[in-house]
């Protein structure tokens, strides 16, 4: 203790002093552990909902009994009025499962049924609105169905079911491939119910939350139609209301006992649980799934913000010692030793890391709780909790981590500290720049890295353009990640010369601008790890960028190639196509319809060949790929270069075409558009058949968001008598749209994080250039420098010290993005190398601009220098 | 024999020659601090330079010699009083004017040489010219290159040049833009007597051949035997003028400053010092 005390007395001395700096530092901290608080925290909130979802189906169940063998293990009628009777049981509820069809008109769709309560300590509905229903064509709803299906009490829906006829189950268990089912036990029929709207009944606590709601209907009801599925859904749990409630968290054993032994008919026997210990167990069954993922996933984030805050306090420390060195250097004269200064240093980052992580949980925290408090406002169907529960985990984790870090990332200065000579006190000279070595051995590992794993990621491209996806996908991810580590531990060799290359574009401008590239070159470690911080952000950004891009393009493709329309409606009569074909273009949004016909047809010697036929201005206006479908005229065919190639018929060849009522010779015309193969005129098929058609309305859709546009297609198709099959890919392609766009929104937002807490770097970089250079700009101050001209030339350092970062970055994440495309979307089909310009060019904006802002602070510090100070001796 | 000529402070030290003016100082105060903590670096300084001549301004340390260079280059701003170069003055003049004024009218050689290490010797002297945004005058290049000895080094940076050549190179980067007036402070300081009394032949050198004004603040005599003129200076006031210079008045002159100092110390402002000869 004799050596710490005076350590420990001179730590807090220069922190006073430093106070400035080490809050820039601080920031950095305070971000990243906010970060590892929040997502602790929301890992907390995500549990804490998961459960009460789970627990929310049970109701206020005093017991659960559950089959053992949740597959096989059904409750039948005779067990449950078994356990009914067994004393002590006041009421049972079975837990029946059933997903039917429900809508009202075009709106609606599948939907979960759950059984009218027995008891209303069994039911998480609550009946807020007229009656439960009593008889099998009434239903209550939850106010969310309600409201999609535009229905209230009193109205009517339709559910639809599917009436397979006896043993169908067991002949699809039939391994004969000749077997036919529906001839010797009939087709499956479709039936359609009507029922009528009773009540509405809420589901306060979420238990059907993930399926958007639900539907009642009587026990009994929905047990028959559960039966009448060819693979009824088993019961596997059942509810139990006790007549006292059970003291204590578990069973007691005699009454667990008399339960089990009264459902004898569950095979594989049964277990009987307090609902909060099935809640509880399930809910860790799920939250060690796919939560966990999402957990690691989020971490992963908070790790690379972690990183980058520790090579912005790297950087921080260094501008410490540099600026402390006549002080330490006098500490060594007056009988410091190295052992003092280095714990002096250490402790130091310790007692920053603490307070600044002890800020960033306090922040975190807050955040938090203001996104739980926000949260209600934007309906997530889920109800979540409103105040967030704090564990020993969230506080002493993100402690742990930011001191940690922070100590770990101050070693490299702390031993900077102790080679600062006793001389260096004597001497007048300007604060010595501290070197570093850089080693060979970097070198060598950072081009293994490299080497190694753009090599991997090149076999994982192939892999996954070969098919391999999963494999492919290891490869290119585990390749990627060791490439770019070698890229960013070998950045202090090579980055330099890029700034300098850069710079030489930049140093014609001016005297400043020359100025500014010779002192970005100066010290090429400290630039080259300023740079590399916030190249780490900007390449994760753009790789995500482009990579989402990718997605999107080639899906959209994909889309355009396989379908010719953004809707298509097909009709079970051709009776009313054409009202079906006028409500759809009187939609708004729907821009041009087509009427499409396909027929079976004899094309060439190819017998049972599908055709289509279409008006061909009409084609021409609704397609996507309009160049194409104004080639078709009468007397003409238009064929793919394949099918072409296969009937071996080049352009201008003729080819007949036959059916019931005749046949043509038409010209062949080769299409690029693989979706209009086999696309002839209507004119031209009238006179060959009228017999096995049916026609479709296609539809192009323009200018609306094809979603919205997609449903008023759906009511509209409803409106007319008969029914309609409404299919829409530009739905579904800005439905993938919105998926990856919300993702990429998600990942580019805490990546954020990473780029801001790099943008601090480039200031305290900056700020130890001008502690450095004190008299450098005094003496071009008094040579001539202007105050605008010192100004202009730290704004010129900052610009290109981002601007190096942000210009790799892209690069590097463009590389990254098509690699991983290539690798993980090969599956879908052709791959579209997207280059988002805006994101990119976002990016780079944001990357120069914080450049230039961080340039303010140091160059208010440099310009207050006055030229006097290059005169002093001292 | 040297004439030495010590005069009352409050009279303006006369140019002998009745050459023209490049700096005058008239009133000249700076103080530091406020009231009793009160210092008086500078005490109302009367003084002429003349153009085209060489002139020290010497005295111990703390006697405002710097202090004095720093206002009379529009380095520093004065408590009251004026700074003239040429005919305009300098004292009141913005930073944005007074930048302007360096770039063009005035140089500065410094003790601690102050060139920039990334850069070299032929761009640290033409750095001037490229700051005001100007064409570099290549014979006047050529001419400086020649007169201080520089040829076979313009390719060298300052960490590969002896401390000599580097204060030739910064004396050729004070003079490449022709200002009206160059101040050295202790040009000499950090050199040993060799290359200082080669530098201090360059400055003279540059004064006699090529025209130019210096004002070098030294504390050395021997340095201030090389200038036409040094001007004495104890306490923030003007304590003597010696012309033509040589060791041993310069000496003198300072060690009678030396013995006056206590006596000066408690005179009271307004009062003249005494004028007794070396």
């Amino acid at each position: 203790m004799a050596t710490s005390f005076p350590t420990a007395r001179l730590t807090l001395g220069q922190m006073r002093r430093s106070v400035g700096r080490l809050t820039a530092a601080g920031v950095a901290i305070v971000i990243s552990t906010a970060f590892v608080t929040v997502t602790l925290l929301a890992g907390g909130v995500i549990q804490g909902t998961t459960h009460d979802m789970v627990a929310a189906q049970y109701a206020r169940a005093d017991l659960v009994v559950s089959a053992t063998d949740q597959e096989q293990g059904s409750f039948g009628a005779d067990d449950v009025s078994a356990v009914a009777a067994v004393d002590g049981v006041d009421t049972v509820q079975p837990l029946v499962s059933w997903m039917g069809d429900l809508r009202n008109g075009g709106k609606g769709g599948y939907l979960a049924f759950a059984p009218v309560p027995e008891d209303s300590r069994l039911s998480p509905l609550e009946l807020t609105d007229g009656a439960w229903p009593a008889a099998d064509d009434e239903v209550a709803l939850t106010p969310q169905v309600a409201e999609r299906l535009e229905v209230g009490v009193g109205d009517t829906v339709t559910l639809a079911r599917t009436l397979y006829p006896d043993g169908w189950a067991d002949s699809q268990e039939s391994v004969d491939p000749a077997a036919d089912p529906a001839a010797e036990l009939g087709e499956p029929e479709e039936v359609t119910e009507t029922l009528t709207v009773t009540g509405l009944a809420d589901d306060p606590y979420g238990a059907y939350a993930t399926y958007g709601g639900a539907a009642a209907v009587p026990a009994a009801t929905l047990d028959a139609w559960n039966a009448a599925e060819p693979y009824p859904n088993p019961v596997s749990e059942l509810l139990v209301a006790l007549d006292v409630p059970p003291a204590g968290d578990s069973v007691p054993a005699p009454l667990s006992e008399a339960i089990q032994a009264a459902a004898d008919g569950v095979a594989g026997g049964t277990s009987v649980a307090t609902t909060e210990e099935v809640a509880t167990a399930k809910t860790a069954e799920q939250t060690g799934g796919q939560d966990l993922v999402f957990f690691v996933f989020v971490m992963t984030f908070a790790a690379i913000a972690l990183l980058i805050a520790a090579m912005v306090i790297t950087n921080t420390f260094q501008v410490l010692v540099a600026q402390r060195i006549r002080t330490l250097a006098l500490l060594r004269c007056i009988g410091a030793g190295t052992g003092q200064l280095y714990r002096s240093v250490l402790l130091e980052a310790a007692i920053l890391g603490a307070v600044a992580s002890a800020v960033g949980i306090v922040t975190g925290a807050v955040l938090a709780q203001a996104a739980l408090l926000v949260a209600p406002a934007f309906d997530l169907g889920v109800p979540i909790p409103t105040t967030i529960t704090p564990t020993w985990q969230s506080v002493v984790l993100p402690l742990a981590v930011g001191a940690g870090v922070t100590v770990l990332a101050a070693l490299a200065p702390a031993r900077s500290a102790t080679r600062v000579a006793p001389l260096a006190a004597l001497r007048p000279s300007d604060a010595p720049t501290l070197h570093a070595r850089s080693g060979r051995a970097r070198l060598v590992i950072s081009l293994l890295c490299v080497v190694g794993g753009f090599t991997a990621l090149g076999g994982g491209v192939a892999l996954g353009m070969s098919g391999g996806t999963q494999f492919g996908l290891v490869a290119a991810v585990g390749g990627g990640a060791l490439a770019f580590f070698g890229v960013v531990l070998s950045a202090v060799l090579w980055l330099p010369r890029f700034a300098a290359a850069l710079g030489a574009l930049v140093a014609r401008t001016g005297p400043a601008a020359r100025l500014a590239v010779a002192n970005t070159l100066r010290n090429p470690r400290r630039t080259a790890a300023t740079s590399t911080a916030l190249l780490i952000g900007v390449t994760l950004v753009t790789m995500m960028s482009t990579g989402a891009a990718s997605a999107r393009m080639s899906a959209d493709s994909l889309l355009d190639e396989t379908f010719p329309y953004d809707v298509s409606v097909s009709t079970s009569s051709p009776d009313y196509v054409e009202d079906v074909r006028d409500a759809v273009a009187d939609t708004p949004g729907v821009a041009a319809t087509a009427l499409v016909t396909n027929a079976i047809v004899t094309l060439g010697d190819m017998e049972d060949a599908g055709i289509i036929a279409a008006d061909p201005q009409d084609l021409a206006a609704m397609v996507n790929v309009s160049d194409e479908a104004e080639r078709l005229t009468d007397g003409s065919i238009l064929l793919s270069q394949d099918e072409a190639d296969q009937m071996s018929l080049s352009e201008g060849d003729r080819t007949t075409v036959s059916g019931t009522d005749g046949s043509v010779d038409l010209a062949v015309v080769i299409t690029t558009a693989d979706p209009l193969n086999h696309t002839i005129t209507a004119a031209d098929l009238s006179r060959i058949t009228d017999d096995d058609t049916w026609t479709d309305v296609w539809a192009h859709i323009s200018g609306a968001d094809a979603t919205t546009v997609l449903a008023d297609v759906q009511d509209a198709a409803a409106q007319v008598d008969g029914e309609a099959f409404v299919m829409g890919p530009a739905a579904q392609a800005a439905q993938f749209r919105q998926v990856v766009d919300v993702i990429l929104g998600i990942v580019v937002g805490l990546l954020a994080v990473a780029v801001v807490i790099a943008l601090i770097g480039v200031t305290n970089t900056l700020s130890l250039s001008v502690i450095e250079r004190t008299r450098e700009s005094a003496t071009l101050r008094a040579i001539g420098l202007s105050k605008e001209q010192l100004r202009g030339m730290l704004a010129v350092e900052g610009v290109l010290i981002a601007g190096v970062g942000a210009i790799l970055g892209i690069v590097l994440g463009l590389v990254f993005g098509w690699a991983g495309a290539a690798t993980a979307l090969s599956v879908m089909g052709d791959v579209r190398y997207a280059v988002p310009w805006t994101d990119l060019t976002a990016v780079l904006a944001v990357a120069l601009v914080a450049g230039l802002i961080a340039s303010v602070v140091p160059a208010r510090a440099a310009v207050r220098t006055h030229p006097v100070a290059a005169l002093a001796a001292e | 024999m040297d004439t030495t000529v010590y005069l009352p402070a409050d009279q303006p030290a006369p140019a002998p020659g009745g050459a023209a003016r490049a700096v005058r100082a008239r009133s000249l105060t700076k103080t530091y601090g406020k009231g009793e903590a009160i210092v008086r670096a500078l005490d109302g300084v009367d003084v002429d330079f003349e153009e085209g001549r060489f002139t020290a301004i010497m005295g111990p340390s703390g006697s405002g010699k710097s202090t004095l260079m720093h206002l009379l280059a529009g380095l520093d701003s004065a408590t009251s009083g004026q700074a003239f170069l040429g005919t305009t003055e300098i004292t009141g003049l913005n930073d944005k004017a007074l930048t302007r004024l360096r770039r063009d009218r005035v140089g500065f050689v410094f003790q601690q040489f102050n060139l920039l290490p990334m850069f070299t010797a032929e761009q640290n002297i033409t750095l001037p010219v490229e700051l005001a945004g100007g064409a570099v005058d290549r014979a006047w290049f050529d001419t400086l290159v020649e007169t201080l000895g520089l040829a076979g080094r313009l390719t060298h940076r300052p960490g590969e040049l002896s401390g000599g050549q580097q204060q030739r190179v910064a004396i050729a980067r004070a003079l490449i833009a022709q200002p009206d007036v160059v101040f050295a402070d202790e040009p000499t300081g950090n050199l040993d007597s060799r290359s200082g009394a080669e530098v201090l032949s360059f400055l003279r050198r540059s004064v006699r051949e090529l025209g130019r004004t210096i004002i070098m603040v030294t504390h050395d005599p021997s340095a201030a035997a090389y200038a036409d003129r040094a001007v004495l200076i104890a306490d923030g006031r003007i304590a003597g003028d010696i012309s033509d210079p040589t060791p041993e008045s310069a000496m003198a002159g300072l060690d009678a400053l030396r013995t006056l100092e206590p006596d000066v110390a408690t005179r009271p402002a307004g009062t003249t010092a005494p004028g007794t000869g070396a």
